[in-house]
């Protein structure tokens, strides 16, 4: 090839690829012409109120007369680090993400290997399983309520008959949590069963089958075969109902509202309490920032591990 | 008193209502248009069609100025609502307001204060008019600035719902102390039965029990503010809890949540309830008729003190509202608190007269709903929340307080000495 050719060869590849470059300018722009009403609207109202939320949480904040607000730098997280009520939540939300996470997990896991078998009566338990996921939390907070109540509830009834003591679940600093973790597991386990039975959807076969002819028994199979497999899903798992957890809030508010004595207020909890009810708005801005903070991190980790693990 | 008579009487208030406020709007010379709003949470049952009756009326007897009505579903919404509007710089002319609210809307120089209204020679309201304001109420409109920064509207307070039956059969009479009602529940506890379940509340939400006990702080003689702070662990209030305890730890008290007093009441497990009396339609519900409830002024403390808690709440003008929307909100407040008004109100919605004169047009209806006269009464020594924005914080400080002595064992001591202290920060704003 001449060099004559072999530059107008560069000069077309150089043209075609500006051509391309100018292409792809212009599809880029149309993809942000397209993209541009949901990418306004997550402006406004999720990424511009967060960005707010942070301004505040360094001033001490009059809500109803924005003009009376105090500049107070750190004060807030300061006040937050000294504060034995952020740091009470702080325990309670581990304890509440430990349990429910720990217990959707491992339930859900559990009980999606049982009912990934097909059959008619695993897919009538399947069902049975998810429907709590699609109730309103409210009202099904308030049903529970009743089923712990001491006087006229149903688990206190059992107790009686069984002349055992009653106990006054919500009410109790010791049972009030426990309590709040088994209506959140029972609310919460179908999205998880779900999320493993299509989890064990994509476990290969073969392998099991491989195992089984191997003479691996049944929980060798599981704990040598599908959980490694299972390890994005189960990550994922985590993620996301961690993630839930130090959100949750509704049934919080509707039966404790954080009480006895603060026994299940959480962090987000406390954010409510803090802002909404005492109206200490900065404050609570801070503890929304550190609650940011915190999930944030922990996607991240979540990210690197899933990352390390495919 | 048949369903036709009864209209009749109602017709004839609401008629006496319309006379009068005709002639004073004519002097008033309201002749210039003017529209106010008016941001409200009275908007179930009869209350939505009792304040739009009396509104019309209103606007009928005062030409030129027009009120629109922004019916919100409860009070937590209606506190949300005023809050975003006053916040957005759009809040309405005149809105309910609780004390408490009342007091950090004023903080923030969100309303008014009343006095250049209520004491004006031409527009307010004469000596005789102000001194025929229930004592607790008239107490209520007050910051402690000492303006009157508020104008009574739907005022309620506690009174004792007791099963009949039961204490009939009991031989009981109807306690008029609280050392009565305390060995009336006693004895009545007994057979799966006990003497009242409360709600102590949440440090989040205070609760029914929790103005009880605030009740009955009173009544033995306490205080629940002095000199602009928080007594939450007086002598009294420490009797007051220690009371509570006794009765729980003989089991003639239980303690549960979303209105245990009305379940346990309407159940015919429980033989008292203590709640306000705008709770009365409930109750009556969750009886169904089993047997005859009636009610009582709560009972005394040892040396005969009254305590209730004043529940209900006033209404207050924001400071946006321009000069001629201002005086069309006054105009308007006073006469929800006219003698004929407020009776009109009280028969219809179960709310209770602001004015002692009011009693007068409610004779017939008084003879057929003895416990109006009995709740409204009490507003005479009923406290309103303390004007105070820390206040909301500091009564949850007493619920807690509740809960760690009826629940979970403190002393009543240790656990008001925690509440106090706390509610003391609060106080300070730190």
């Amino acid at each position: 090839m001449s060099l004559d050719s072999t530059l107008t060869a560069r000069a077309l590849g150089i043209s075609r690829s500006r051509a391309r470059s100018r292409a792809g300018i212009r599809n880029g722009r149309l993809a942000f012409l397209y993209l541009s009403p949901a990418l306004l609207v997550f402006l406004v109202f999720t990424i511009g109120p967060a960005l707010f939320v942070l301004y505040i949480s360094f001033f001490n904040w009059n809500l109803l007369n924005p003009s009376l607000s105090r500049f107070v730098g750190g004060g807030n997280y300061a006040a937050l680090l000294h504060s034995s009520d952020f740091w009470n939540s702080i325990v309670t939300s581990v304890y509440f993400v430990g349990a429910t996470v720990g217990g959707s997990t491992v339930l859900g896991l559990g009980i999606a290997l049982l009912l990934s078998q097909r059959g008619l009566v695993r897919r009538i338990v399947r069902l049975a399983v998810l429907t709590p996921y699609f109730t309103p939390l409210v009202a099904t907070s308030i049903v529970w309520v009743w089923i712990f109540n001491p006087q006229f509830g149903l688990i206190d009834s059992v107790l009686k008959l069984l002349h055992l003591p009653e106990v006054g679940w919500l009410q109790s600093t010791t049972w009030a949590m426990p309590a709040l973790i088994v209506y959140t597991l029972w609310h919460d386990l179908g999205f998880t069963v779900i999320i493993f039975l299509a989890g064990l959807a994509t476990v290969s076969g073969e392998l099991r089958e491989a195992a089984r002819v191997d003479g691996a028994s049944y929980w060798h199979e599981v704990r040598d075969v599908v959980l490694p497999q299972l390890m994005n899903t189960t990550l994922f798992v985590i993620v996301i109902t961690t993630i839930d957890s130090l959100q949750a809030f509704t049934q919080i508010y509707t039966m404790t509202g954080g009480g006895p004595l603060s026994a299940t207020t959480t962090t987000g909890f406390l954010l409510y309490q803090q802002s909404f009810v005492f109206y200490k708005t900065g404050f609570g801005a801070a503890i929304a920032v550190v609650l940011f903070v915190v999930i944030a991190l922990f996607t991240l980790a979540q990210l690197r591990l899933s990352r390390r693990a495919a | 008193m048949s369903r036709h008579r009864r209209f009749i009487a109602i017709a004839a208030v609401f008629a006496a209502v319309a006379t009068p406020l005709a002639a004073s709007a004519a002097t008033a010379g309201h002749r210039a248009n003017v529209t106010i709003s008016f941001m409200e949470a009275m908007s179930s049952g009869t209350q939505k069609p009792t304040l739009d009756d009396l509104t019309q009326n209103f606007e009928q007897t005062h030409p030129g100025i027009t009120i629109d009505l922004i019916a919100e579903p409860n009070y937590g919404i209606l506190q949300q609502k005023e809050q975003a509007s006053i916040a957005a710089g759009n809040p309405p002319t005149m809105g309910q307001a609780y004390e408490n609210w009342a007091a950090g809307y004023a903080d923030a120089k969100a309303i008014i204060p009343l006095d250049n209204y209520v004491n004006s020679k031409t527009v307010g309201v004469p000596k005789t008019f102000k001194s025929n304001i229930w004592t607790g109420v008239w107490n209520d409109l007050f910051l402690p600035d000492g303006k009157i920064w508020m104008w009574p509207f739907n005022k309620s307070d506690y009174v004792l719902f007791y099963n009949a039956n039961m204490l009939k059969a009991a031989g009981i009479s109807v306690p008029t102390t609280w050392a009565q009602y305390a060995a009336a529940e006693k004895k009545l506890t007994t057979g799966g039965n006990w003497g009242e379940s409360l709600d102590t509340g949440t440090l989040s939400a205070p609760a029914n029990g929790t103005l009880e006990y605030l009740s009955i702080v009173k009544a033995f003689g306490g205080t629940w503010i002095k000199n602009g702070k928080p007594t939450l662990d007086t002598k009294a209030a420490v009797q007051a809890l220690q009371f509570l305890a006794d009765l729980k730890g003989q089991g003639a008290l239980q303690v549960g949540t979303n209105y245990p007093e009305q379940t346990a009441l309407g159940a015919g497990r429980s033989a008292f309830a203590v709640s306000s009396i705008a709770g009365y339609p409930y109750m009556l519900a969750a009886v169904g008729g089993k047997f005859s409830m009636q009610v009582a002024p709560l009972p005394a403390g040892p040396n005969g003190g009254e305590g209730n808690a004043m529940a209900g709440t006033n209404i207050v003008i924001f400071s946006q509202a321009n000069a001629a929307q201002r005086a069309a909100a006054w105009q308007f407040m006073k006469y929800l608190s006219s003698p004929h008004a407020t009776a009109y109100w009280a028969i219809k919605t179960g709310y209770l007269p602001v004015t002692k004169s009011a009693l007068v047009y409610m004779k017939s209806y008084i003879a057929t709903h003895p416990y109006q006269k009995i709740a409204a009464q009490a507003l005479q020594y009923a406290g309103g929340n303390p004007p105070y924005a820390w206040w909301t914080q500091a009564e949850g400080y007493v619920a807690e307080a509740m809960q760690a002595v009826l629940d979970n064992g403190a002393s009543p001591a240790s656990a008001l000495a925690t509440a106090q202290q706390k509610a003391m920060q609060a106080a300070s704003g730190s």
